[in-house]
């Protein structure tokens, strides 16, 4: 009981020292409203505007309008080009695809004859070029099937029905604007609960609280609550009024059971601040410390490219050591696909087994790392 | 004879407060000039601006017959003036030896080599530093540490030289020897003059002329004689009470020293045998002493002399590795909650919350003391009136002057009643009338209250107020007794000279008395040769520091491997063993057919067919199928009569490009099942349009080929500009940066120096990732090495220079760190190509991308790598990437003041 007392009394004062914190209190207004507008439309992996040079050699009605075929969003207005200088843009970079319509290209194709059109990919575009290839020869065998069979009302044997479940258009800034929101949340917590217990030592604040009749896990428990509800609330807020009132991203699932979530994973990480501030004396360390640490998990955790893409000994390794997987998961679960309770548990359990073992080692240093 | 320094009129302001307020002085030159007032009255900024570390707002201020506003002045007696900031070793590196630091020193002083060394031979002989010329100056006992400060303030032979509080917090011992070196130098050098700002009334005492303020004006000068006969007072000290306002002096009554009332002989404290090692170092050597209730007992020694270790035992904070502890018979445990809420602690720095105010604070602490909610408010209340903080209950502590802060810190000590107050060094910085307010509370708890008070202090006439005392010196108690018999003890006639006596006979080291020899001054340098020795002596420093540093090296050299290694297998983009699931209602060789078109690529991998949509709705909702086919009943028989049968393809389309991959693979497979169906059938057009693609520069298509190459632009972006950043800034937190201002260094040779080291590094990291590219990732190299290597040593240069001219914008190191993180992170990371190649930016993205140097850096990387880049496009690159260097540079000198404001 008075242990509760005590927790409540130092959140209290720790929810005053954030109030204090101007620039902090800057950063996270920033980070939560206009940062994830900004970079949920920046660098996406999808095909957009991919830059395309033709090499018509062929002149012909055909090869124009094959040329013409190419076109935004997915493709960049094409450029016309002679061959000597699609590969020297090829290698400066400035096309990553060119396509090379051979001389008598529609002759040949009106003779009967076999021809073939050729398509130079800049492989160094890992993310877009092999999509943006397969994309460039669908358009391409489509126009051409219209414009050789123009009565054929469906040539194909076959009609497929494509949908694509979750998000129908593939918007890329659905998906980025929510993993953007959860990068937030890792860094913000890192730097928030890290720095509450760096700022006491510094500050030699915290010596004074170990003289008082107060336990080590009364402010462990006080700072990772009042770091934790500050960026859980505005994380809420930025998901409701942000992503979907003003860039009108559909949420599918349970706001509730969410908010369960990420309070989870919010506790996790600020337990991985507080044991990265034990090992460092000052705020500069920490930073030092911190940054490493953001960028991992914010790559490897699967909202960046596919988990399944990284080597399994790497998946394996993220998914014991960071929450930042598990809450992907869980939060794509829950907000695109509309997942309840029964289906999403497990990751919140490993969230909570992660946060528990944070803590504990926390604790276990907390004497030691302050006396030092 | 001149002034040394006159000022005229100049005020100087902070934000809304008045530092200086019009002072016109006359500063006499070849003289011990002091400075003497209550902190806070302006004493630090007035020695700031004669120094010309910090710019002149309002006034004239002449120093050394010229005006410092003037730059080629400045620049003229920059070499002839020292100036010693305040704070212990505050302007010293604590981890470079004490020679290491004089050799810095020496070297911005344009020095040779030779010279150095003759000079520092003979500074640390006279300092008594000889002995421990290797030891890291942040292991310096604290008067040991002002010495080294002086050696290095002394190195050039200045002309005048100023010292900012050089003695408070220091012990007796040490602080005398400091005079007496000051003395030494002076009989050598009888033309340099001496400015020293002290809150020590009896070493004011011996200066030849004083300036006394108070509020940022000077309100009495002349020498301490003139100053006590003027005022009629017996001491300095006296003297300057009696000079202050009388609005000032209301509060100001001396302290009486009351007779201590029998408490019965009750033991409050006891300590039996105390003894506390770290590792191999015992800071405190089987102490105890055992202190009846009420009494105050004072508690003197060295600097770190285990004072402050045995205190912190006392309170329970530490454990000792021997020996008991006893609070009213009652042993003392670990985490001893009982026994907390029996002692009240005040360390020796401002330890309470500053986001709080004052009254929020002793809220707080009342409440986690446990003090009864019924008693609280009217404990408040209590605690307000006695300690006279009633005033300014809401302000917030950081606001406040330092004496009413310590106040402050006694109340909250004082709130839960203990019977035991612990003090470590409650005073030290205040000045003597708020000093003496706080005895006075101290002398009415003891007697009035019977609280039992254990206290460290340098001061000795606060010693002498004391009921016992005792003398601590190595972790050993030398001393315990009454002031009066320890006098009497050690046959001396002061407490201070006891003091004194005792520590020399402990001491092994005996005053050598050596003067201090002028050593020649060596011969003229050229201004280039003296300049490069400046810039050298940053760079040196600063290599040194990082190697010994663990975290900041880990961060510049293994940061960079584990950024290289988590991006390179991370970040990929090869797909494979995408999960697609079947729901084949019809179960014909044809819908058969379709499914193993899908399973016979290694894009995709089946899992278990679906027999619902609602089955699929649920395994899709967990993410375990990207892509689901839903092949209807009658599918095999509708594709043969010529009836088009349809087929429904689900993607995933939570994560938009895994589904628009899945699509391009699945496209495919689709054509490549209507095109052998249409052909077997005879139906429809078979295409004879063939299509070649062709996989140039990465033919394996494989993520790390092209990941590699630009992820090394982007940790070539971030953590030398992180690195180069943090090392200005840090001079700045530490203090250290007074050194830049008050020597002759210029901007361009502090830039230049501590770029260099960081430069190297970086460079270094380069060769480390491209082996790891090499060897790890199996990336080919097609291009020249050679040519590359170039381009990012031109590429570091320009990011340590960003990271450079972030610093001078930010103040903390953390500021520092995320500023540039995110400065840099944001166009690097989305408009540099390492995601989207820059001819898919729109026009705003590329211009965005193209004004930082990674967009520039990395298709050279990219290219050397995979496409065979040689010299020709390196050098066009490195020349946009010299330009942002420069750039950058230039910048950074434009916004790094010379000056503080």
């Amino acid at each position: 009981m008075r242990s509760l007392r005590n927790i409540l009394w130092l959140t209290g004062k720790e929810l005053r020292a954030i109030r204090g914190d101007r620039v902090m209190l800057v950063l996270i207004a920033y980070v939560f409203t206009l940062a994830v507008w900004l970079v949920s439309d920046a660098a996406s992996t999808e095909v957009d505007h991919l830059a395309t040079a033709v090499v018509d050699e062929d002149r012909s009605q055909l090869s124009a309008r094959l040329t013409d075929a190419i076109r935004p969003p997915l493709f960049a207005e094409p450029v016309p080009m002679t061959a000597p200088e699609a590969a020297a843009a090829q290698r400066a970079g400035k096309a990553i695809l060119v396509l090379t319509i051979p001389p008598d290209f529609e002759r040949d194709l009106h003779a009967g004859h076999q021809t073939t059109l050729q398509i130079l990919v800049d492989a160094t575009a890992v993310a877009q070029a092999g999509n943006g290839a397969s994309f460039l020869r669908q358009t391409l065998a489509q126009e051409l099937s219209a414009a050789l069979a123009p009565r054929a009302v469906s040539s194909d044997p076959v009609t497929v029905v494509f949908r694509n479940a979750f998000n129908p258009n593939l918007t890329s800034s659905w998906f980025s604007a929510v993993m953007q929101l959860m990068n937030n949340v890792t860094i913000l917590m890192l730097i928030l609960s890290g720095a509450s217990m760096i700022r006491e030592r510094e500050h030699g604040t915290i010596e004074h609280v170990l003289v008082m009749p107060v336990r080590p896990h009364e402010i462990v428990a006080a700072k990772i609550l009042a770091s934790g509800a500050v960026i859980l609330a505005a994380s809420l807020f930025s998901l409701v009024v942000v992503v979907e009132g003003a860039m009108g991203v559909p949420v599918a699932g349970s706001l509730a059971l969410y908010a369960g979530g990420a309070a989870i994973y919010v506790v996790a990480v600020a337990s991985l601040g507080l044991l990265l501030a034990s090992f460092t004396r000052t705020m500069g360390q920490f930073g030092l410390l911190v940054i490493p640490v953001i960028v991992l998990m914010i790559l490897l955790s699967g909202g960046m490219t596919p988990l399944e893409s990284m080597p399994d000994w790497l998946q394996v390794l993220m998914r014991t050591v960071s929450p930042a997987t598990h809450f992907v998961i869980f939060a794509q679960a829950v907000l695109y696909r509309g997942a309840g309770l029964e289906l999403v548990w497990p990751e919140m359990a490993m969230m909570a087994g992660m946060a528990t073992v944070a803590v504990t080692i926390v604790l276990a240093r907390f004497r030691k790392v302050l006396a030092g | 004879m001149q002034p040394v320094a006159r000022l005229s009129g100049v005020s100087h302001r902070y934000g809304a407060v008045t530092a200086l307020d019009a002072v016109s002085l006359e500063i006499p030159a070849g003289v011990m000039a002091g400075l003497i007032g209550p902190d806070g009255v302006g004493k630090s900024s007035l020695l700031a601006l004669v120094a010309g570390v910090r710019r002149g707002q309002a006034g004239a201020v002449e120093v050394l017959g010229g005006p410092m506003a003037e730059r080629h002045h400045r620049a003229a007696v920059a070499p002839r003036i020292a100036y010693m900031p305040q704070g212990l070793g505050r302007n010293l590196y604590p981890t470079l030896s004490v020679v290491e630091n004089l050799q810095f020193f020496g070297r911005l002083f344009g020095q040779s080599a030779a010279e150095r060394d003759a000079r520092i031979a003979m500074l640390l002989d006279a300092t008594d530093l000889a002995p421990f010329p290797d030891r890291p100056a942040g292991k310096l006992s604290g008067g040991m540490k002002q010495k080294l400060g002086l050696c290095a303030a002394l190195i050039h032979d200045p002309d005048l030289l100023i010292l900012d509080e050089p003695t408070t917090g220091v012990d007796p011992l040490s602080r005398r020897q400091f005079w007496e070196l000051i003395a030494r130098v002076r009989a050598t050098r009888p033309g340099m003059s001496v400015l020293t700002a002290t809150a020590y009334m009896e070493e004011a005492d011996r200066f030849d002329w004083i300036a006394a303020m108070e509020a940022g004006r000077v309100i009495a000068t002349g020498s301490p004689a003139d100053l006590r006969a003027r005022t009629g007072a017996a001491s300095l000290e006296e003297a300057f009470v009696a000079l202050l306002p009388a609005a000032v002096r209301a509060g100001h009554a001396a302290v009486p020293v009351l007779p201590r009332r029998d408490t019965g002989g009750r033991i409050a404290i006891e300590a039996e045998g105390l003894v506390k090692r770290f590792g191999a170092f015992t800071a405190v050597d089987h102490v105890g002493f055992s202190i009846p209730e009420g009494e105050i007992f004072g508690f003197l020694g060295s600097n770190g002399c285990g004072k402050t270790t045995t205190m912190k035992m006392l309170t329970g904070l530490l454990d000792p590795t021997e020996g008991v502890t006893r609070l009213f018979g009652r042993e003392l445990g670990r985490s001893d909650m009982t026994a907390r809420l029996g002692i009240g602690y005040m360390s020796q720095a401002f330890s309470l919350y500053g986001e709080l105010t004052v009254r929020q604070n002793l809220i707080l602490h009342a409440r986690l003391y446990g003090v009864a909610p019924e008693r609280r408010l009217a404990r408040l209340a209590e605690v307000m009136a006695e300690f006279d903080l009633a005033e300014v209950a809401e302000a917030m502590p950081e606001s406040l002057p330092l004496g009413i802060r310590q106040r402050l810190q006694l109340a909250v000590a004082m709130i839960h009643e203990p019977p035991i107050l612990i003090l470590d060094e409650p005073t030290s910085g205040v000045d003597p009338v708020a000093r003496d307010g706080f005895w006075a509370v101290l002398m009415r708890l003891s007697r009035e209250k019977g609280v039992t008070i254990f206290i460290s202090t340098h001061f000795m006439n606060e010693a002498a107020r004391c009921d016992r005392i005792s003398l601590m010196h190595a972790g050993r108690v030398l001393e315990v007794g009454t002031p009066a018999e320890i006098v009497t003890r050690r046959g001396a006639d002061s407490l201070e000279a006891a003091f004194i006596a005792a520590l020399e006979a402990e001491a092994e080291s005996v005053e050598s008395g050596a003067d201090v020899p002028v050593p020649a001054p060596g011969p003229p340098r050229g201004r280039l040769s003296a300049a490069l020795t400046r810039a050298y002596a940053y760079s040196w420093r600063e290599t040194l520091e990082l190697a010994r540093d663990p975290i900041r090296l880990f961060f510049a050299l293994l940061g960079p491997v584990i950024l290289m290694l988590a991006m390179g297998f991370g970040i990929s983009f090869d797909v494979d063993r995408l999960s697609f699931a079947v729901m084949d209602q019809d179960q014909s060789a044809e819908s058969r057919r379709l499914t193993e078109g899908f399973s016979a690529i290694p894009q995709f991998g089946e899992t278990a067919p679906f027999a619902s949509p609602t089955e699929l709705q649920t395994r899709m909702g967990l993410g375990g199928v990207t892509l689901a086919l839903d092949i209807p009943e009658g599918f095999g028989r509708d594709l043969h009569r010529g009836d088009v049968p349809e087929i429904g393809l689900t993607f995933d389309g939570a994560m938009p490009f895994r589904a628009q991959t899945a699509q391009g693979y699945a496209l495919g497979v689709l054509q490549d099942f209507t095109e052998k169906i249409a052909a077997e059938e005879g139906i429809g057009t078979t295409s004879k349009v063939g299509f070649e693609t062709r996989y140039l520069f990465n033919q394996a298509f494989e993520s790390a080929n092209a990941m590699v190459p630009s992820v090394l632009m982007l940790i070539l972006m971030l953590v030398p500009a992180v690195m180069a950043a943090v090392s200005v800034v840090r001079e700045k937190e530490t203090g250290t940066i007074a050194n830049f201002h008050a020597t002759p260094v210029s901007r361009i040779e502090f830039l230049l120096g501590k770029q260099l080291p960081y430069l190297a590094l970086a460079w270094v990291s380069f060769w480390v990732l491209i082996a790891l590219g090499v060897t790890v990732f199996a990336v080919p190299l097609s291009g020249s090495l050679a040519a590359l290597a170039f381009a990012a040593l031109v590429y570091v240069t320009a990011t340590t220079g960003f990271g450079q001219l972030i610093s001078a914008f930010t103040r903390t190191q953390v500021a520092a760190v995320f500023a540039t993180a995110v400065v840099a992170i944001i166009p690097t990371v989305n408009f540099s190509g390492l995601v989207v190649p820059v001819s898919s930016l729109g026009e705003g993205g590329r211009i965005f991308g193209l004004a930082f140097p990674g967009a520039w850096f990395q298709p050279v990387s990219v290219g050397a790598f995979l496409k065979g880049f040689g010299w020709p496009e390196a050098l066009s690159a490195a020349a946009v990437l010299g330009v942002f260097a420069l750039g950058y540079l230039a910048l950074a000198i434009l916004s790094l003041p010379k000056q503080e404001r």
